[in-house]
């Protein structure tokens, strides 16, 4: 008996023992240990996850999209999970752009994947396929991938931007990640749970770039034909507006078709495109009278340090400021840049910015070569009257060319032009910075007139005139430097111009590496020519044609009918194209609306230029005229500005 | 105790209707945000080809090949918009 109650008690004190530490345990579970099993579970069910932001756009200036983000798919199919695996391949594949053989053979694999990207449009239909697994990720997307490349820049392997504007911008495209969690179950798949996302991704802002994607084509366009060709090495060509400083288009190209960005990173010796700069500093000082001259000793001019060389023979051997602009002298630039002392050269020099960065929104902007009066030789001031000891960006020519054509102010340039927060808010606009007014009104005048002198007749840059509107410009032919000085046949053709002349609202550099025929007058000049007529034919708002209607080419108010002193054709049209040129007599368009006039003119084998708006009121010639056709008639409708 | 169950009940039937709705409406979220991002790449591949279709590089030899040409400067006629100013 004794024997059980002890058997007893000791089950009892057991079972005591054991309730006790369950009880422990569970207090130790449950209370001490409590929040760090809690902790263990939740992460067992729920998983944090980083929500991508949707990285910012970029348009051009006129709101046409130049890069976009958009999700993009890696497709992962379980075969296993494939409930009618015949018809599900096929849909795949089809939406995949896949052939069934590549998705069929692999069918037996516990796991395909296709990277992709797939973009969503793709992938819709998939949606709904039992055993087809989706990730999201974002992809950058260009609509035209080759227009401005270089400038925009590209991802880089790892998805960084590699350059360009898409890094300069890097920080203000990214956007802010957001956070959420989702629920996972038993299996590991994880479900979505709108009401616990932490923190909502904030997409990136959206920029609108100063560049005209209309311009921007053409220039790319015309310049890889140039290079094509006049079989040159490559080329930039830079469009800038004068009076915002803002780029319109920025093209650089290599003859084996790759795009550096050596517009604003590689600095060139502009030759004689410089010249205007010592005509500039020689007016600021008032040290050349329009009268003045200087000897152009036959054309070729022997000194002790060098030989000098005009290509261009003058009129007279006697030649005016205006004069050496217009051939190009070397001989006469040196002569006049003798009456300024070095430090007024240097000044006028970096006073239009060469020596120093623009500040453009670019990476590794060259601030190109302008080395200080005291490391000059005897023979400095020489080579600089003419381009040469001097290394300049196109961007700087562009800008400096800018200057004269914006009344003398140089503008500080500008690549981006507004900048959208996601909320839509306009948090950067472009404003017009001037740097400095380098000379004065008058004297910017002044030397247009000399840049329109370049493209008249007899000018080294006809090439580049039009006929209808007046381009100013200045030609530059300089030897490319080597390591060991000059190398020989090399060369470098600039053509720098302004246009309209008259109301400046395109300032474009040309340039191009070894052209055959080497001059710019048969290489660059019409290349600006054939911009300048593209832009002109193009629906772009680059040019305010409201403005070029008040500065076209002035025309004898009744100009004879003889064609004698009919303005020269731009585009010569193909023999078999060519009309032969009669004599017949001018319709009447009185009354008629503008369109309409314009239109029978145009039938009858006549050019029209119209002045004012509404039905017709003039025209010169006049109705019954007779004039040969190509003649100009001029227009005019009932209501014209300023009367 | 039998209006206790019928609370319970009444309980756990509008928690499992709120759920499903929750449910639902998620689904729907998901599905309209998926269509929306099918459109953006429609809407993207659209203007794409409208890109390539409207180019210089495939416009002009079309154009060419219509016998039309570049106008040269002198062959364009800016037409002036009346002038808003009261005269």
């Amino acid at each position: 008996m004794a024997k059980a109650e002890v058997r007893l008690s000791a089950v009892e004190v057991a079972f005591v023992l054991g309730l006790t530490v369950l009880l422990v345990r569970v207090g130790q579970v449950q209370l001490v240990r409590g929040a760090e099993f809690a902790a263990a579970a939740d992460s067992q069910r729920t998983e944090t996850v980083e929500l991508p932001a949707r990285r910012g756009s970029l348009f051009d200036r006129t709101g046409v999209p130049l890069a976009a983000t958009l999700e993009s798919y890696q497709v992962g199919i379980a075969p296993n999970e494939l409930r009618d695996p015949p018809r599900e391949v096929r849909l795949i594949a089809a939406q995949l752009g896949l052939s069934e053989r590549q998705i069929r053979t692999r069918l037996s694999d516990r796991w395909i994947e296709f990277r992709g990207p797939f973009s969503s449009a793709q992938v819709y239909p998939l949606r709904a396929v039992r055993g087809v697994h989706l990730t999201a990720s974002f992809a950058r997307f260009y609509p035209d991938p080759d227009l401005a490349r270089q400038l925009l820049g590209r991802p880089a392997g790892d998805g960084s931007p590699a350059g360009g504007i898409e890094r300069v911008l890097d920080s203000l495209l990214t956007g802010h990640a957001g956070h959420g969690v989702v629920i996972r179950d038993g299996k590991g798949r994880a479900y979505e749970s709108p009401s616990r996302l932490s923190a909502f991704p904030v997409p990136g802002h959206d920029v609108h770039l100063t560049i005209d994607a209309g311009v921007q084509e053409i220039v790319e366009n015309a310049l890889a034909e140039a290079i094509d060709r006049f079989d040159a090495a490559g080329g930039d060509v830079v469009v800038i507006d004068p009076r915002t400083g803002e780029v319109l288009a920025v093209s650089s190209r290599r003859a084996d078709g790759s795009t550096p960005s050596s517009a604003f990173t590689s600095a060139f010796e502009p030759g004689s495109t410089a010249k205007i700069f010592a005509a500039a500093a020689l007016l600021a000082r008032n040290r050349v009278e329009p009268d003045d001259s200087v000897f152009g000793e036959g054309g070729r001019w022997v000194t002790p340090s060098r030989t000098l060389e005009d290509e261009h023979e003058s009129e007279t051997p006697w030649m005016t400021l205006e004069q050496a602009i217009r051939i190009s002298s070397n001989i006469a630039a040196v002569k006049f840049a003798a009456l300024l002392d070095p430090a007024e050269q240097f000044m006028m020099l970096r006073a239009f910015g060469f020596g120093t960065a623009t500040g453009i929104e670019y990476p590794a902007e060259s601030r190109g070569t302008l080395r200080l009066p005291y490391q000059w030789s005897g023979t400095t001031p020489q080579a600089l009257a003419i381009g040469y000891e001097i290394a300049v960006t196109p961007l700087q020519l562009a800008l400096a060319y800018g200057a004269i054509a914006n009344d003398g102010v140089l503008m500080r340039p500008a690549l981006i032009k507004r900048i959208i927060a996601p909320g839509r808010d306009v948090i950067v606009e472009h404003v017009p910075e001037p740097v400095r007014r380098v000379v004065p009104i008058e004297i910017a005048r002044e030397l247009r007139e000399m840049l329109r002198g370049v493209t008249s007749a007899g000018g080294t840059g006809a090439t580049a005139a039009l006929s209808t509107f007046e381009v100013a410009g200045k030609t530059g032919t300089a030897r490319v430097a080597g390591p060991g000085g000059y190398v020989a046949g090399s060369h470098i053709a600039v053509f720098a111009s302004i246009f309209p002349a008259g109301d400046p609202q395109l300032v474009m550099v040309v340039k191009l590496d070894n052209p055959r025929g080497t001059y710019a007058r048969v290489s660059a000049a019409p290349l600006t020519r054939a911009v300048l007529e593209q832009v002109l034919a193009a629906q772009t708002n680059a040019l305010d044609r409201t403005r070029m209607t008040r500065n076209a080419a002035p025309v004898p108010r009744r100009a004879p009918s003889t064609g004698a002193d009919m303005p020269r054709a731009v585009i010569d049209l193909p023999d078999t194209a060519r009309p032969a040129r009669l004599t017949r007599a001018v319709p009447d368009v009185l009354g008629l609306a503008p369109r309409e006039a314009v239109r029978r003119l145009h039938a009858a084998g006549f050019r029209v230029r119209l002045e004012g708006s509404g039905p017709i009121v003039d025209a010169v010639p006049a109705a019954g005229d007779t004039a040969t056709t190509g003649a100009i008639v001029v227009l005019r409708g009932t209501h014209r500005r300023g009367l | 105790m039998i209006a206790w169950l019928i609370a319970v009940l009444g309980v756990l039937t509008w928690v499992v209707a709120r759920q499903t709705a929750s449910h639902l409406l998620a689904r729907e979220l998901d599905d309209t945000r998926s269509e929306r991002s099918a459109a953006e790449a429609e809407k993207a591949e659209l203007l794409r080809r409208i890109r390539a279709a409207g180019s210089r590089a495939a416009l002009i030899p079309r154009a060419e090949s219509l016998g039309l040409r570049l106008p040269a400067d002198s062959e364009i006629v800016i037409l002036q918009m009346p002038d808003s100013g009261g005269r």
